[in-house]
């Protein structure tokens, strides 16, 4: 029945996409996500439906959308160079084979990134992207979301559609997504237009942030944990009234610790206390032996380098009872371990050429996103004082900010994740080069208007109306 | 149970969402800031649509 389901959805999506090309592109997005052939036990696994939806999703670009308004921006052409660059140390990696597996779904998700602006030439379509995002990713952390809520999970046990590893379904990988698209949920709810403002959209809203805010405490990842502090920082920025927002946080915050699970307050405790934590200690482990490793090789040693590494980690932990206090040392070998970190991870894989593109793709995302947002904000405040109502210059600075906000949370949370090729975020960085070619296309005649309606001699408020 | 609850609501909204996609003109031709070519408003001079 699921399977079947499943199957008529994605076929339903495609055969819109006749009518509008476009929906081929959602189709991939939601496909890419949610991953419905692994969900599905025949019909859909029975077919290569994610090469299917990637090229219908080019094909009918290619042959039916008006491409006129399409441009290549310059974090595209970065996003090139990074995926020649992979290419090349897949040719001389390390560990061929498994270099070669791992190119093998980073080549796709490199390529998507780069075709996605090129499609985002409207308002609807970059909320449609970030909408089709949002949900996909939804049908995870709801599931996940309810589970943590019944039963608290457990690192590594809680469980989501399938026992699968890959892609959102990882524990550490959802959570850190999660919460990085809490912003863009509050975008949505309050700017959409697929859905638009209502007292639906917002209790669902509030329900989807609050599944995300759980997942990390389902998963009980660490940097889930982490990614929450940043976020509720970073809102501080935006928020109206911030002493009332920084209280009611200490005390909600307060009020759901006695709800949390007792092995997830445990297992946070290990932040701080990094030595006695075997996970942690190996971490550093790692990053030093990455930091080692591409002194020899400072053009990286391709995908899954770190397969080479052999490490011997010491583990301390200090048990006190009454007046004494037991200190246990002990050794731990280990090898092959992964890097744990987006950072490490390019640095090893890609050396510093690959290391250098990947952080101007994500600082240059940062930068673009910043003057959006700033630009944005002085266009709507100016229209707003000219006497328009503001409304055709309100979405696009809050929409900025939401996609910041989501890779701040993700470069921290990428930290200690070994997510640089993460297809979600990739799609991410697609949608932020979609909004700066838009916003940048479109802010020419924008501006002319708004110069006249300035200049304009006639009674303002009249001269704003439609 | 809360497996097939959460892949019914998320499916439904993605549904749901796509149909009132394809209804909307909007969504190949923007409406509100035209194209760098100058398009404007509806309604708000010549040389709309």
């Amino acid at each position: 029945m699921v399977d079947l389901a499943l199957f008529l959805f994605a076929m339903g999506l495609l055969a819109l996409s006749l009518r509008r090309p476009f929906l081929a592109v959602l189709a991939y997005l939601y496909v890419d996500i949610v991953a419905p052939q692994k969900i599905s036990w025949h019909l859909l696994a029975s077919i290569p439906i994610s090469l299917i939806t990637f090229l219908a999703a080019f094909g009918l670009w290619l042959v039916a959308d008006d491409k006129r308004d399409s441009r290549f921006t310059l974090r595209q052409g970065l996003l090139v160079a990074l995926l020649a660059y992979c290419g090349a140390t897949t040719l001389t990696a390390d560990f061929p084979v498994e270099a070669a597996e791992k190119w093998a779904w980073v080549w796709k998700a490199l390529l998507f990134a780069i075709f996605l602006p090129l499609t985002l030439r409207t308002r609807l379509r970059i909320e449609a992207a970030s909408l089709f995002m949002v949900l996909s990713a939804a049908s995870i952390i709801i599931t996940g979301g309810i589970k943590t809520a019944v039963s608290g999970g457990g690192y590594g046990a809680l469980r989501f559609f399938v026992q699968d590893n890959t892609g959102l379904y990882e524990g550490s990988i959802i959570s850190c997504v999660a919460v990085a698209i809490i912003p863009l949920i509050l975008w949505l709810a309050r700017y959409g237009t697929i859905y638009p403002r209502g007292p639906l959209v917002r209790l669902f809203a509030m329900a989807l942030i609050f599944a995300c805010l759980l997942i990390p405490v389902g998963t009980q990842a660490r940097t889930g944990l982490l990614c929450i502090g940043l976020l509720g920082v970073l809102t501080l920025r935006t928020v109206r009234h911030r002493f009332l927002y920084v209280g009611g946080a200490a005390v909600l915050a307060l009020a759901a610790v006695p709800f949390l699970p007792e092995s997830f307050t445990k297992r946070m405790d290990t932040i701080g206390n990094h030595q006695a934590d075997q996970s942690a200690s190996t971490r550093l482990a790692v990053w030093a032996w990455t930091w080692d490793y591409v002194k020899d090789h400072p053009l990286g040693g391709g995908f899954d380098a770190y397969r080479s590494n052999r490490l011997v980690i010491e583990t301390r932990s200090a048990e006190t009872s009454g007046s004494t206090t037991d200190i246990e040392t002990s050794t731990v070998t280990d090898q092959a371990r992964a890097y744990h970190s987006s950072y490490f991870e390019m640095l090893g894989e890609q050396g510093w050429p690959g290391l250098l593109l990947w952080l101007w793709l994500h600082l240059s995302g940062l930068w673009q996103m910043e003057r959006l947002r700033s630009r944005w904000r002085k266009r709507a405040l100016a229209e707003t004082a000219a006497g328009g109502d503001g409304g055709a210059s309100q979405w696009q600075a809050p929409l900025a900010n939401a996609l910041q906000q989501a890779q701040l949370v993700y470069l921290l949370g990428a930290g200690f994740v070994g997510i640089a090729f993460q297809p979600f975020i990739l799609m991410l960085i697609g949608l932020q080069c979609g909004l700066w070619s838009y916003l940048n296309r479109i802010e020419q005649p924008a501006g002319a208007a708004l110069a006249a309606r300035q200049s304009a001699p006639v009674n303002r408020g009249a001269a704003a109306l439609p | 149970m809360v497996d097939l609850f959460a892949l019914a609501l998320s499916h439904a909204l993605l549904a749901l969402a796509a149909w009132r996609l394809v209804l909307r003109d909007d969504l190949d031709a923007d409406r509100e800031a035209g194209r760098a070519t100058g398009r404007r408003k509806p309604g708000t001079g010549p040389g709309d649509g």
